[in-house]
Formats: structure tokens, C-alpha cells, sequence
């Protein structure tokens, strides 16, 4: 049972026990992230970004995180700036991979876990990040899909995300164009595709979180406790499966809350969500015990 | 490709531009908001360079203002944008949706496999990925390879050569010596793969000095160098300056407007701005030097972005 409470007012940052979903989002973010893995975002990805060094500054401190854009090696970025390559991101990095360092190591298997989204996303986690409409008349370029169309088949899982499920255009019954492979194309299967890394493991949303089937498709799992089963299934355009064991999403703990305010004080994570949602925040019910 | 060997590659600003032809294939240096070769990209919209076909990586405002100048014919980078802070390249947006340029998108491993094709002077190398994703609709020139050691199915794809590669360094020195700091994203690979390599630089120095701060781009695959203070504006050329994310803001609400609002920004900036002296007046001497402030603090630095 979720010891949270929707709140109505601000956030109390002084005693970590106000968040806001941004703060709960990304903290769910980075929960599925593991100690000991290998870790590393696209660019133009703040809520991922700021979740890999929540990761690494709370439950996963042994991973090796891989900065998207600078390929800077376990930084500690003074603040997390609101553009992907920028030399604050290198900060204190134990190392610094070339370009190519990094590609050659997610092409040949040993970059466990990335993240993805896209503007729309279907229920095979397919991810299209390249254009709404035809391509030949797009009715919205999209900015495109930098690395993901190769990362996407050799990095061992993929961790999914949106921030606009709300909206009713993200999570669709077919991508307008696959950039970027999930479990299954009309091409064929992963493994008939031939692609070593094992597709997506999660996907976040600012609703709740799905994981994957025997069969690759997407199952919601977890609910954020604001929001019911109903605006789930009218924001999701596939057929929404649940799991078994449906639950809340587990809150976040007053360290995780400390690790991101500190990491993101200028909020960059914020950009990424429509400004309704972010009025969304939680307080820990009168005397919950501490969680962390 | 060919390696350049005469001894003094100095050149201006309007001759380095003048390497790229209309119609020629190019390759943008740095990336995002980082080292982007801005002067050049200003430069050759001023010599009204025509059916550009530009490769690379992720890039923003060097693209979206070629496209806006009506310079590009053909996009073939792996991404075009402001990220989250400033979202779709509204230029480029535009282009692609009326079809004024073709989109070849690609993916940056895609390309950095093609840049070694060409390096190793190999017809085509293989890739893992790719097979499943609308990308490889986009690109004809892709085919698909059994291996014949394990009969794996792969896409391949040929050597990319770019006819000119153009990159923004903080220093050189007058044989074309190049030092960059990280990260170099492609710079490296465009370098050993174009046939011509034209670089601005903010500041030339002894080959000593470069020799000493570590040369990046060796000269003998650089065809010209000029020197062009704060040649990567707005973009970041670390340690000199951050990038300038106000100017950028101003240009994706003058393009995003389109019309008179992006005419009026290229005119201020581009065309009335003849030179890059002119440029970095029209700019403000006084902006362009609080964007060297980042190394004062924490807070100097963030207060940049805030």
C-alpha cells in the first residue's frame, strides 16, 4: 500500500518529505537501473540523465555511468546543465571515452542498460524519434534518433520512458515510423532480426510503469496513486494488459529525493513535462516512518 | 583522405569558405551546443552556398541556420534539434515537412562504420543494427551481407567520404595542426576521411604551444586553417566560453516565427554582419566575454544557463 498522499501546496524541500512528480518520476527512473551495470543516456534526455546519477548516488554506486553526449566516464557534474554536451558534464570524470570508445563497447555487448523514448511508442516498445505522418510529407519532424538505431539492437536492456502518456498520442497500436527496435517489428522478432541485446525492460511513464511479456508487449505493472486504471487506458492507444500483482509505484526515499535535488538544482528534469503535471505533488502520510 | 602536405596552411575566413563548392558533401564538427564550426557555417550563407548535402552526428543551430539561409539540399545527420531546453529545430522542421530538403537520417554508428569504410579504403563494412528500423528505407545505398565465417545476415553499408569536413578548434598552428579538447565526437574520424579538411581556429600559436596542449588533427590531413575568435558562437568552445544559450534562444524564436522575425536575425547576424569582426560587435563584446565567466564559480557557471 502507498504511504502517499496527494498534496495540494508546494513542495517542502527543506524536510525531503514533499516531491512533486518530477521528483517521484525520476526516482522511478532510476530504480531500474542495477549496481554493477554499465549505464548510458541519449542526449536531450534530462529526466534519464538525472536519474543515472540518482542511481549512482544512492542504490548503484559500483555502476560505470556513461555521460550522453560527452562520453565522460562517472562525472560528478557540479549541476546538470540544460544542454547534453557541456564540459560541467565532465567534471571530476574518471575518464573520458572517445566517441568511438563508447559505440564499439554498446555495438559488441558490454553496455548493459540505456534509455530510450520517443514521441510515439507501441506496444512492442518500438520507439519513433524521426517524424509523425509519412516521412516524405512528415505533419512534425522530429529532431531524429542520434545512435539509437544501432544501440538499440546490441545494448543488453533498454529502460523506456515518456513524460507525455497523458497526451494520447505517445504510446500507440503502430509507430508512424520504427527508429529505434523494441521486442518486435512487422520485419520480425529480435532474435530473427538477429540482435543480441534483449529489448526493453521497463517503460516509465508519468502515469505508471509497464514492463514486458513473454511475448514482448508491453503490461502495466505499477500506478502512481493520483491516477486510476481509467486515465490509463484513455491515454494508452494499444490494448492495456496489467499485471498480476498491480500495485502503487513505491514511493521514493528521502536520500533518492537529496541525491536528485542536488545533482539537478536548476530542474533541467522539469522541461520534460507538461506544466498541469508538474502541480502533481505527494507528501509522506503523517507519521510514516522514514523509508530510506 | 590525401594527405596535405604544405607547410603554411593559413588562410582568411572568405578563402576556408570558399573550399566548399555548391553541391558539395559536408561534415559538420563538434556537436549539439559544443564546438560547432559557426563562422564557417555564417561564412558560406554569406557567399550564398547552394544544395549543401550535410552528414553528422546531433547537431542544431550550424543545420537549422543552413536550412533557414535555404543553403541545404540534402540533411543526412542523426539528429537536428535543441533537446529538451528548446526543443524541434524550427528551420529544419519546416523544411522537411513542405519537403524543401530530403531527409536521409541516420545514426551516428551507422556513420562512424562508414568513416572507417572509407579510412580503411574498404567498399563497405558491416553493422548489427539497423535491420528492423525505418532508417534503412531511407537509404538505398544500404545492402545486406552474409558473413562467410558464421552466415549471419548483416546490412552493409559504403565508406563515407565527405568532400569537406569543417571544424572549429581553440588552437592550431599555421601548418594546420589541430588541438581539441573532448569531447571530439567525430571530429577525428571526418578528419581521416574527408578529402579536404578546413578548420577556424581561436587562436593560432606555435607548433610548440600545440605540440604541448596536444595535437588532436595532425596536419597533414588539414587543407586550411584561419583564425576566428569566438568561431564557434553561439555554441561553447571550452576553455574559452560557454555556450550562449540566450543567443540560441533568440534564434529558435526568430526561426520558429519564420517570415520577417528569421529574415531580420539572418540580416542582423549573417548578411549586414559581413565579416565575423562585424559579428562579434552586432553580438556585444561585453556578451561574448561574460560567456568566459563559467570558470569564476559553480554559480557564475550556472547562473549562465539559469
Amino acid at each position: 500500500m502507498s504511504q502517499a498522499t496527494q498534496g495540494g501546496g508546494a513542495p517542502d524541500r527543506e524536510a525531503g518529505m514533499s516531491f512533486s512528480i518530477d521528483e517521484w518520476f525520476v526516482v522511478t527512473l532510476a530504480r531500474t537501473i542495477r549496481d554493477r551495470e554499465v549505464v548510458f543516456h541519449g542526449f536531450g534526455s534530462p529526466c534519464a540523465q538525472v536519474a543515472m546519477h540518482v542511481a549512482r548516488h544512492s542504490h548503484a554506486r559500483d555502476m560505470l555511468l556513461v555521460e550522453g553526449a560527452t562520453y565522460a566516464v562517472n562525472p560528478d557534474p557540479p549541476f546538470i546543465p540544460p544542454t547534453g554536451n557541456d564540459l560541467s558534464l565532465q567534471r571530476s570524470a574518471s575518464y573520458r571515452m572517445r566517441f568511438e570508445e563508447f559505440f564499439d563497447a554498446a555495438i559488441r555487448g558490454d553496455v548493459d542498460r540505456m534509455f530510450l523514448s520517443g514521441g510515439q511508442i507501441d506496444p512492442y516498445g518500438n520507439t519513433n524519434v524521426t517524424a509523425i505522418g509519412p516521412l516524405d510529407r512528415p505533419k512534425v519532424k522530429l529532431g531524429g534518433g542520434g545512435g539509437g538505431c544501432n544501440l538499440a539492437a546490441t545494448i543488453r536492456h533498454l529502460s523506456l520512458w515518456t513524460t507525455r502518456h497523458r497526451s494520447g498520442r505517445t504510446l500507440v497500436e503502430q509507430c508512424d515510423f520504427i527508429t529505434d527496435v523494441g521486442h518486435r517489428t512487422p520485419e520480425g522478432s529480435r532474435a530473427e532480426l538477429g540482435f543480441t541485446g534483449g529489448g526493453p525492460e521497463w517503460l516509465v511513464t508519468e502515469l505508471g510503469v509497464f514492463d514486458y511479456d513473454a511475448d514482448g508487449r508491453a503490461r502495466l505493472r505499477r500506478l502512481f496513486p493520483d491516477v486510476t486504471l481509467d486515465d490509463v487506458k484513455a491515454a494508452t492507444g494499444f490494448e492495456l494488459q496489467l499485471a498480476g500483482d498491480l500495485q502503487t509505484v513505491p514511493l521514493p526515499s528521502a536520500a533518492e529525493i537529496a541525491a536528485l535535488r542536488a545533482v539537478d538544482p536548476l530542474g533541467v528534469r522539469r522541461s520534460e513535462f507538461a506544466p498541469q503535471e508538474l502541480r502533481r505533488t505527494f507528501t509522506h502520510r503523517e507519521g510514516a516512518r522514514c523509508i530510506c | 583522405m590525401p594527405f596535405h602536405l604544405n607547410t603554411d596552411k593559413l588562410v582568411d575566413l572568405s578563402q576556408a569558405a570558399h573550399t566548399v563548392t555548391d553541391g558539395a558533401l559536408i561534415a559538420l564538427g563538434g556537436g549539439l551546443s559544443a564546438r560547432l564550426p559557426m563562422a564557417l557555417v555564417r561564412e558560406l550563407i554569406r557567399q550564398r552556398r547552394r544544395n549543401l548535402h550535410v552528414v553528422g552526428s546531433a547537431h542544431s543551430i550550424d543545420v537549422d541556420l543552413l536550412v533557414a539561409a535555404g543553403a541545404l539540399a540534402v540533411c543526412e545527420e542523426s539528429y537536428v534539434g535543441f533537446e529538451q531546453d528548446l526543443g524541434l529545430a524550427p528551420a529544419y522542421r519546416r523544411a522537411a515537412e513542405t519537403g524543401a530538403i530530403e531527409i536521409r537520417e541516420s545514426c551516428c554508428a551507422t556513420i562512424l562504420t562508414q568513416l572507417r569504410a572509407a579510412e580503411f579504403g574498404v567498399p563497405f563494412l558491416p553493422v548489427r543494427g539497423v535491420k528492423g528500423s525505418d532508417i534503412r528505407r531511407l537509404h538505398p545505398e544500404y545492402a545486406e551481407v552474409t558473413c562467410p565465417f558464421t552466415g549471419e545476415a548483416l546490412v552493409a553499408v559504403p565508406p563515407l567520404r565527405p568532400d569537406v569536413t569543417l571544424i572549429h578548434a581553440p588552437l592550431s598552428d599555421r601548418r594546420g595542426n589541430l588541438h581539441l579538447d573532448q569531447p571530439y565526437v567525430l571530429d577525428e574520424r571526418f578528419a581521416a576521411a574527408s578529402r579536404t579538411v578546413v578548420a577556424t581556429v581561436e587562436r593560432i600559436a606555435s607548433t610548440e604551444e600545440v605540440a604541448e596542449a596536444g595535437i588532436t588533427i595532425p596536419a597533414h590531413l588539414v587543407t586550411a586553417v584561419a583564425e576566428v575568435p569566438y568561431g564557434a558562437h553561439p555554441t561553447s568552445c571550452y576553455p574559452g566560453y560557454a555556450y550562449d544559450r540566450g543567443h540560441i534562444a533568440e534564434y529558435v524564436t526568430a526561426a520558429t516565427s519564420g517570415g520577417a522575425a528569421l529574415a531580420s536575425y539572418l540580416d542582423r547576424y549573417v548578411i549586414e554582419a559581413s565579416t565575423e569582426e562585424a559579428y562579434r560587435k552586432v553580438v556585444g563584446e561585453e556578451r561574448l566575454a561574460a560567456l568566459g565567466c563559467w570558470s569564476d564559480s559553480t554559480t557564475a557557471w550556472k547562473e549562465l544557463f539559469a
